[in-house]
């Protein structure tokens, strides 16, 4: 079947359980156009079709793409089970003893939604597919909202149905709910603009979260690579201490020659002021970024460490995203490091899901040892007149990206941008931004997700917006890669999105548009750093 | 007392029963993680842009200043003039801003008319009436009209919006002709009446002092009816975000807590914390008589030989 002749969107809610080819197909002519000089569709990276053997293999009929990849059960009695193990998590989601730790903002969602749609346009990924139902942050809710009103709430049938509808629960329904959970970036715009509290990004991760807990079901970057890697080996990039510790010494020796200052970064140190978390990730991918904190945090007097247990060096925490015990086991190992350590405080990284797993979410479960964005730290090194800048030396436009868990999810708003009016003259907000900002598409780990060709969805449907809101931010600059241009991104999962983003339209050629975290920026601006640190040839 | 006072009393009485239970019901629900949404208008000064004490450095130092006028301000702008509604789907505002505004007048016609009545029923009656007589009827007036004009309008969105129409179910068109039908009749009755809110009083009276009722015309029997039918349906709806928005906005969006150590919610935890799990998946290793508490400490971490 062509592409083309593909039905384009469901027309019901309930055409979710009607076996077809493909429930809906979004063309590269629905989404809204970039601007120049990506708005010309026939020039933009195409949308790979997935091949016959992947439709063959593993449940492929939602959309364009394949994201988790649940093999075809072999059987009719195979569907069976599975629809049996689904009904069964459905049934354990909403008891206390299995999910007391979302229990009541669930049910609050499922049973008081007016379905007036208010939150649909606030969604990125709806409006970058040109408004595909399927898309839509109520659509997914809404089926579970039915399953639950079908299945688990007591009542009357008929006026259960006649209140919430009805659904037809089968394999075809099963498998694309499995992978519509995988749809939405869990950024909560949506949750934010509804006049009843519904919370449909919290509904979204409650699916992801049956699949996982009672099923097995995940995708595997976050689970078999991410947390149980993470638990198994130290961290979710797979590197043991060994390695991590090798890497930084490399990064420390590489910073000592840059900058002009002796770096050594410090492991395991009992007793120190801060326990620095870092996402790992920036060991391999950014490793300008945990120097640069070393950097400061010894320019500041701040005595700091490292750790070297399992998941000790390795802030991530993929629970967060699809499983509650996951989440647990990560957020008790970095609990109880840091009270081994006896450090007075964490300092969590510029990792945006790191500082709300280990800074909000967890925080009603474990206690005694303080917690804080790095973004609270940079700002009071920055302003405590310990350290001199020359703010010219970020003499280039540059725009801040809001990652949604520091700002949505926990309010961390201000101290990033202090630290930016004062040390890059040439900032410049994107718009919206702050709590209402747009993410980055790559939230809710996409943004270590590329297998089958779920990284064109990711780069041209859920990070759209976000590219778009760059591009706008820097419309006034000459738009040649002559002028460099940077994008601040304090987060590890954005920033990865972002490298993809820009890699894949290549923005860095077409537009001179870099990215980097927030302390580059300050490092780059410190009078006693050897100038030039920031290099925008390298990056 | 009638089989008439037996009907509006147990009609009452359901509608009662049914919203505490609910109420009960989420009161009773255990605590949750923390899952709050910025902006939190209890941020004193930093709730203009969404900022939160979490932007202190060692913030835990600092005193947590709660700001409840701003809070307060918020709800009004929330329940009155439906701000959310307005700055995300101004399309629906009109509609639904009527819809509203006209049913909480209507409620406060109930209120007002329900006190008239007690203190009538204990012989107040002639001065009460004088002065409550034209308030109720203009709340009458303006409730139903404004009512009436939003249940329309909202019944011709859900009838047409390609935006709302995929999302309807049959009560989604049901509510909203039940709300247009106490609307109607009860615009048709103050119209029609020149005795709507003695009679009113009246009928309040007599059913605090189990009195004969007067009687009504047959619109205002139809009124009654409907209401009544709608004080029993309205506690098993969706409707009940009316008072459930509490529940979301302060237990959820706005709930900032922590757990301070020797606290109540720190007892609950231990207590839910030492439930048995029962997800079946591996990675879980739960075996239904294993607790939060031993499931989160089983890791599968490898050992060191």
């Amino acid at each position: 079947m062509s592409r083309s002749s593909l039905s384009k969107q469901p027309k019901k809610v309930t055409d979710i359980s009607v076996p077809s080819e493909q429930l809906a197909h979004v063309d590269p002519q629905d989404m809204f156009p970039l601007p120049p000089p990506y708005d010309k569709v026939k020039e933009q990276p195409g949308f790979k079709a997935l091949s016959a053997e992947t439709r063959k293999t593993v449940a492929a009929s939602l959309d364009d793409t394949v994201c988790v990849g649940l093999p075809q059960p072999k059987s009719k009695e195979e569907e069976e089970r599975l629809i049996t193990a689904f009904l069964s998590g459905l049934r354990k989601l909403f008891t206390r003893e299995n999910n007391w730790t979302f229990l009541e903002p669930l049910v609050l969602s499922m049973e008081h939604c007016a379905r007036c749609q208010t939150c649909v346009d606030d969604c990125p990924v709806y409006e970058a597919s040109g408004k595909n139902e399927i898309y839509r942050p109520t659509y997914r809710s809404e089926i579970l909202r039915r399953l639950y009103f079908k299945y688990i709430k007591p009542g009357n049938s008929l006026f259960n149905k006649f209140q919430n509808g009805d659904i037809e629960l089968n394999w075809t329904l099963l498998s694309r709910l499995l992978e519509l959970s995988y749809r939405c970036t869990l950024c909560r715009r949506c949750a934010q603009s509804c006049p009843i509290g519904v919370d449909n990004g919290l509904i979204t991760r409650e699916i992801r979260k049956l699949f996982s807990s009672e099923m097995g079901i995940t995708e595997k970057n976050l689970h078999e690579k991410g947390t149980i890697q993470q638990l198994r080996v130290g961290s979710s990039t797979g590197m043991n201490s060994l390695a991590v510790k090798d890497n930084v010494e490399f990064i420390d020796e590489d910073m000592t020659e840059r900058t002009g200052i002796p770096i050594e970064s410090k492991w395991d140190v009992e007793g120190a002021e801060v326990l620095l978390l870092h996402n790992a990730g920036e060991f391999i991918a950014w490793p300008d970024n945990p120097g640069c904190f070393a950097l400061l945090l010894d320019a500041a007097g701040i005595t700091w460490t490292m750790s070297s247990e399992i998941a000790g060096y390795d802030g991530v925490n993929y629970g967060l995203f699809y499983d509650d015990v996951q989440l647990a086991r990560i957020a008790a190992k970095h609990f109880e490091i840091a009270k081994k350590l006896k450090v007075k405080k964490i300092v969590m990284g510029e990792c945006g899901h790191e500082s709300k797993a280990l800074g909000v979410i967890s925080d009603r479960v474990f206690q005694g040892i303080p917690r804080e964005t790095a973004m609270s730290l940079i700002a009071d090194i920055v302003f405590s007149g310990k350290i001199k800048f020359d703010p010219s030396r970020n003499n280039f436009p540059v725009t801040l990206h809001d990652p949604c868990n520091l700002v949505r999810a926990m309010g961390v708003v201000e101290p990033q941008r202090r630290v930016l009016r004062y040390l890059a003259p040439k900032f410049r907000e994107m718009h919206p931004h702050g709590v209402r900002n747009y993410c980055c598409g790559g939230g809710s780990g996409f943004a270590i997700m590329s297998q089958y060709n779920f990284m064109d969805w990711r780069l041209q449907i859920s990070g759209r917006k976000k590219f778009k809101q760059i591009l706008d931010a820097f419309a006034d600059e000459d738009p040649s890669a002559e002028t460099k241009k940077y994008v601040c991104a304090p987060c590890s999962n954005c920033k990865g999105q972002i490298r993809d983003l820009f890699d894949y339209y290549g923005a860095k050629q077409k537009s001179g548009l870099h990215y980097g975290g927030l302390v580059e920026l300050v490092v780059n601006a410190m009078v006693d750093v050897k100038e030039g640190f920031l290099n925008f040839e390298e990056m | 007392m009638t089989v008439f006072h037996l009907l509006i009393y147990l009609s009452v009485l359901i509608f009662l029963t049914a919203v505490a239970a609910r109420i009960v019901r989420i009161v009773r629900m255990p605590v949750h993680l923390r899952w709050e949404l910025y902006p939190v208008p209890h941020e004193k000064s930093r709730s203009a842009y969404g900022g939160s004490i979490l932007e202190e450095v060692n913030w835990w130092t600092k005193e947590r200043e709660v700001d409840r006028i701003g809070e307060a301000k918020a709800m009004v702008s929330e329940i009155f003039f439906l701000k959310g509604i307005w700055e995300h789907n101004r399309g629906l505002w009109f509609g639904s801003w009527s819809l509203h505004f006209g049913l909480y007048l209507l409620i406060g016609e109930l209120g007002l008319l329900a006190l008239s009545g007690f203190l009538g029923a204990v012989g107040m009656q002639p001065e009460i009436l004088a002065l409550v007589t034209p308030i109720v009827t203009i709340l009458a007036w303006i409730g139903c009209a404004l009512g009436l004009i939003g249940s329309l309008i909202m019944y011709l969105k859900r009838l047409t919006d390609p935006k709302l129409k995929p999302f309807n179910n049959a009560s989604h068109y049901f509510n909203l002709l039940l709300l247009g039908a106490i609307n109607v009749t009860g615009l048709i009755w103050v119209a029609a009446d020149p005795e709507y809110a003695g009679k009113l009083v009246d009928f309040f009276a007599g059913l605090f002092s189990l009195n004969a009722l007067p009687v009504l015309t047959t619109i205002g029997y139809t009124h009654v009816g409907i209401v009544l039918f709608f004080f029993i349906y309205f506690p098993f709806t969706h409707m009940t975000h009316a008072f459930v928005k509490y529940f979301t906005y302060h237990d959820i969006r706005w709930n900032d807590s922590p757990n301070v150590q020797g606290g109540k919610m720190g007892i609950e935890i231990d207590k839910l914390e030492h439930q048995p799990v029962t997800w079946a998946a591996p990675h879980v290793r739960a075996d239904g008589k294993k607790t939060w508490v031993d499931i989160v400490g089983d890791t599968g971490e490898e050992k060191k030989s």
